[in-house]
């Protein structure tokens, strides 16, 4: 007979918890999202023996309560869906914090076993453990293992069979808070169990009783206790008096207290090598002087890791889709459904393609960053880089985004993952496509040149570049004085022991976030692309000013000279000039120009504006169109340059880039952001806010700059 | 009403000028400045005060006499002294000279109706004889508690660097204080102060076996009994 039962891994932050996850599952993992909140959530299938076994890997999280989203979502968990085991995983050489967790865990009404992970560690802590006391305490069978080494998983496999196996579910044993807290959940427990109308669930009264005791927010809250929240007042007040604690910390105070009862028994030292290799290294790194330089050259070498490293592959994806094209339009029967063909080559493969040669950059960073969390050097950039954050009402953990934002926003908007608090975490995506992105540099790189002084060409750049983070700091102040107001919660972080992580799990956790990025972003930025090459063909003009077909047919007849070469491509070019000028993208680029106008835009710049909404790279080439500039496939920037010189003022060219670099967040942004922050309102109120600021900016700068120029 | 308020280092000026006219039949001001131990400028500064106050008179090179008021005025401190000072030394059972100083201190912030409920207090245990049980235990009790068990407390943050203590109680104006109890910051839990980032704002904490990080205003709000010298043995963690 088979019978699919659910287990439930459950355990502290840097327990250890992934690596047990990924030995249980091995690569057959689903990796999903809870609704609405941005906790990933995994599982996967385990076959002991006869049985199949699915495992969910609950956050990791301190305590049962619902003081974050992860505490949250796991009991949800817990209590809506049927578990038939609790797998409970122990950092071995932390025992103390991380029982804490199983004490309220055991209280569930679902059969438990104990996972003392990363015995090794505890080892050499010289920690020696009474297992069987333990096993008495709780009332549950404890497994040794060390994750990292896979020892102990076959007989952690065999237990947990055992365990599923069984003719009867054994829970683990109540645990005692002493006379008077016992006495107050007793009568707690009857009070709930005589509730009218009943009340029913998967997890027994008690378990209730303790936390509303406990005064959780979450528990305190369900409808059907509200008859009972007065009498849960006084007995708390009453308790507190009597004990003499704190009416909030009464529950875990008695916990530790019984943590420090099993533990007195059950754990000795016997070796006194107490100083760890971790604490030498921190009291360098995170050092009050040291710290923020070494934390700079860490970032500089994952920079130089994601955008250097990776750049042959960038440059193969681009031959590739190049090839892929051109491959198509070979073998594609002329003359039919001509459209179709250059809808997939120039606007798919073009457009998407266009995005995915990103590709690269996105994986290196994902390692990147996967091995910065994984060693736990996450954790001390953000106590490192706190101080000066804060006073911009962000995190120390929004630097990292902020900084990858210079790379590019997609990566660095799912960077900012890592930010646990809410309201920090929507603030940083809200202003990181401030940070000026590499593709905005193409554009920098083709106007400055034209219009600058070389002595004043870097200061320019500069002075792009500031502005953004400057208006991105400011931003973010904004942001928490109104929208996200009072989000200064309550910053308390673990700085986990340094740990090298596992080769296996850094490719795992590279893929896991390089498929989400492929999957969701993938298919928006599709359709935008064939929206975009839409706007740019249709409707498609059939009377020309000239007959260009005759022209160029005239041409090719001759002698293919260099001189009717050059030809053709102008007039090619001017070909696509009447095409684009006739098309949507040509047309809305008039009207929005009556709009641009005040900024100095004239109709051209405003339809490769349009260009710049698929990705801000395209508006140098959209410019190139208009600008009727032959494609000669290498260096085409200085022929547009040579264009472009004369039709703008320097105050014009200023105020496009900085047009550019505010406004519109590219298509791909919008999406991540999107998926990031999953309300639409946020991703609008960002669209928005930013044109809007970036067409207030850019008219006073122009409006003012015409005083003076 | 005629009480108006005044500052308690003057309350301080009439009351040692009373006791210095019982003791002397007048007051000098040298008389004055030996015993509040500060210098003849601030007491002419002080007695200026009190005179524009209508509680004394005052006119140069003669002694200082009190008005009516003024007599009134120092009754009633120097009651007020004499019942705390009372209430330190026979039921706190604290020394002569520390009664005294903490009464000095307590007098000027304590209001009338207080003080009448803990002269009613004091004097219900001293003479009740439902009281004799209570007398004898804190005769006993009393004097074992030393010094510094108690007034040994410091918040966390004004630790050093390297230094340990073991947490007495966390005050109730913590924000988040659930949050800080589920990682173990309750009372009895030792911890080291392991440094400070840079910008200040933040500060690592060790407490069982890992290392936490918090903003220093929030440590402010936890009390420590700092432990003397540094301990290189954190094994009290566990066995604690």
């Amino acid at each position: 007979m088979k019978q699919t039962f659910r287990v439930a891994l459950a355990g502290n932050p840097n327990c250890g918890k992934t690596t047990i996850f990924n030995l249980l599952t091995g690569a057959r993992q689903h990796v999903g999202n809870y609704p609405g909140v941005t906790v990933e959530r995994k599982s996967g299938i385990v076959h002991v023996g006869v049985l199949e076994v699915e495992v969910i890997d609950l956050p990791g999280i301190y305590s049962l309560s619902s003081s974050s989203p992860e505490e949250k979502v796991a009991f949800k968990e817990l209590m809506d869906t049927p578990v038939d085991l609790i797998l409970n995983i122990v950092d071995a050489s932390n025992p103390q914090r991380n029982l804490y967790l199983t004490t309220q865990l055991a209280e569930l009404g679902i059969p438990m076993m104990l996972v003392f992970n990363m015995a090794d560690d505890a080892y050499r802590r010289g920690l020696k453990f009474n297992l069987p006391v333990l096993e008495h305490y709780f009332g549950i069978p404890i497994v040794r293992t060390v994750g990292a080494k896979g020892i102990g998983t076959e007989h952690l496999k065999h237990v947990m069979g055992n365990l599923l196996s069984a003719p009867e579910r054994k829970l683990p044993n109540s645990l005692r808070y002493g006379t008077h807290l016992d006495q107050a959940i007793q009568e707690l427990t009857a009070r709930i169990e005589s509730l009218n109308p009943p009340f029913s669930s998967r997890i027994p009264a008690r378990y209730f009783a303790i936390k509303l005791l406990e005064g959780d927010d979450g528990v305190c809250r369900m409808k059907p206790f509200t008859p009972l929240m007065e009498e849960t007042v006084t007995l708390r007040e009453k308790l507190a008096i009597r004990l003499g604690a704190e009416i909030e910390t009464l529950l875990p105070d008695s916990r530790y207290g019984m943590i420090s009862g099993a533990c007195r028994e059950a754990v000795r030292i016997t070796n006194e090598r107490r100083r760890q290799i971790s604490d030498d290294i921190d009291r360098f790194i995170t050092n009050r002087y040291l710290g923020l330089p070494i934390f700079l050259g860490v970032m500089f070498l994952i920079f130089f890791l994601t955008f250097f490293c990776s750049q042959p592959l960038v440059n193969f994806l681009e031959w590739f889709f190049g090839a892929l094209a051109d491959v198509i339009n070979r073998f594609w029967p002329t003359g039919q459904l001509d459209f179709v063909r250059s809808l997939l080559t120039e606007g798919i493969i073009g457009g998407v393609g266009g995005v995915l040669v990103f590709l690269p950059n996105i994986v290196f960073l994902f390692l990147g960053i996967a091995f910065l969390e994984g060693t736990g050097y996450m954790a001390r950039a953000a106590y490192v880089m706190d101080g000066f954050m804060h006073r911009f009402g962000l995190h120390g953990k929004s630097f990292i985004p902020m900084l990858l934002g210079f790379g590019c926003t997609v990566p660095a908007v799912m960077a900012t993952r890592s930010i646990e608090s809410e309201k920090d975490r929507l603030t940083t995506i809200m202003i990181l496509p401030l940070m000026s992105c590499g593709a905005r540099l193409p554009i920098y790189s083709l106007l400055i040149p034209i219009f600058f002084a070389e002595k004043f060409q870097a200061l320019v750049m500069w002075t792009i570049y500031l502005i953004g983070v400057l208006l991105a700091l400011a931003g973010a102040r904004l942001l928490k004085s109104t929208l996200f107001k009072g989000g200064d919660e309550v910053y308390v972080m673990e700085l986990p022991p340094y740990r090298m992580p596992t080769f296996r799990s850094l490719l795992l956790h590279m893929w896991e976030r390089t498929l989400l990025y492929l999957r969701k972003a993938g298919t928006l930025i599709l359709a935008a692309s064939i929206v975009l090459y839409l706007l740019n063909t249709l409707p498609v003009k059939t009377q020309f000013s000239k007959d260009y077909e005759g022209k160029i047919a005239a041409l090719e007849k001759k002698m293919p000279s260099q001189e009717a070469k050059k030809e053709i491509r102008s007039l090619e070019a001017e070909r696509n000039f009447e095409k684009l000028e006739y098309s949507m993208a040509g047309r809305i680029g008039r009207g929005l120009s009556y709009v641009l106008h005040p900024l100095g835009f004239d109709w051209r710049v405003s339809s490769a504006l349009i260009g710049a909404f698929a990705a801000k790279e395209l508006f140098v080439s959209q410019l190139g169109i208009l600008f009727s500039v032959a494609d000669s496939g290498d260096g085409d920037a200085s022929s547009l340059q040579a264009q472009m010189k004369g039709q703008y003022t320097p105050l014009q060219a200023f105020c496009i880039m900085l047009f550019c670099l505010i406004s519109i967040p590219c298509i791909g942004t919008v999406a991540v952001v999107r998926r990031e922050t999953g309300s639409n309102f946020l991703t609008f109120l960002q669209f928005a806010g930013l044109t809007l600021t970036a067409y207030l900016v850019t008219l006073i700068v122009y409006q003012a700059g015409r005083l003076f120029f | 009403m005629q009480n108006e308020p005044i500052s308690s280092s003057l309350e301080d000026y009439l009351e040692a000028i009373a006791e210095i006219i019982e003791n002397k039949g007048h007051a000098h001001t040298k008389d004055i400045a030996d015993r509040m131990n500060v210098k003849m400028p601030s007491v002419t500064n002080a007695i200026q005060m009190l005179a524009a106050k209508g509680l004394i008179r005052y006119q140069s090179h003669t002694p200082v006499t009190l008005t009516v008021r003024g007599t009134e005025r120092a009754a009633v401190i120097r009651l007020r002294h004499a019942a705390l000072k009372n209430f330190f030394r026979t039921l706190l059972k604290l020394e002569e000279d520390e009664s005294n100083q903490t009464a000095c201190k307590v007098e000027h912030i304590v209001g009338e109706k207080v003080m009448s409920r803990f002269v009613t207090l004091t004097e219900a245990i001293m003479n009740r004889t439902d009281c004799e049980g209570l007398r004898d235990y804190l005769n006993t009790t009393m004097p074992t508690i030393s010094a510094d068990s108690q007034e040994d407390v410091v918040a966390l943050d004004t630790l050093e660097v390297g230094q340990s203590g073991i947490v007495a109680h966390v005050s109730s104006n913590l924000r988040g204080i659930k949050k800080f109890a589920d990682l173990g910051l309750v009372s009895g839990t030792l911890l080291t102060l392991e440094g400070h980032a840079p910008f200040g704002d933040l500060l690592r904490v060790r407490v069982m076996g890992s290392s936490l990080s918090m903003r220093s205003r929030d440590a402010a709000q936890i009390w420590v009994h700092p432990a003397r010298g540094i301990p290189e043995d954190h094994s009290r963690e566990i066995i604690l």
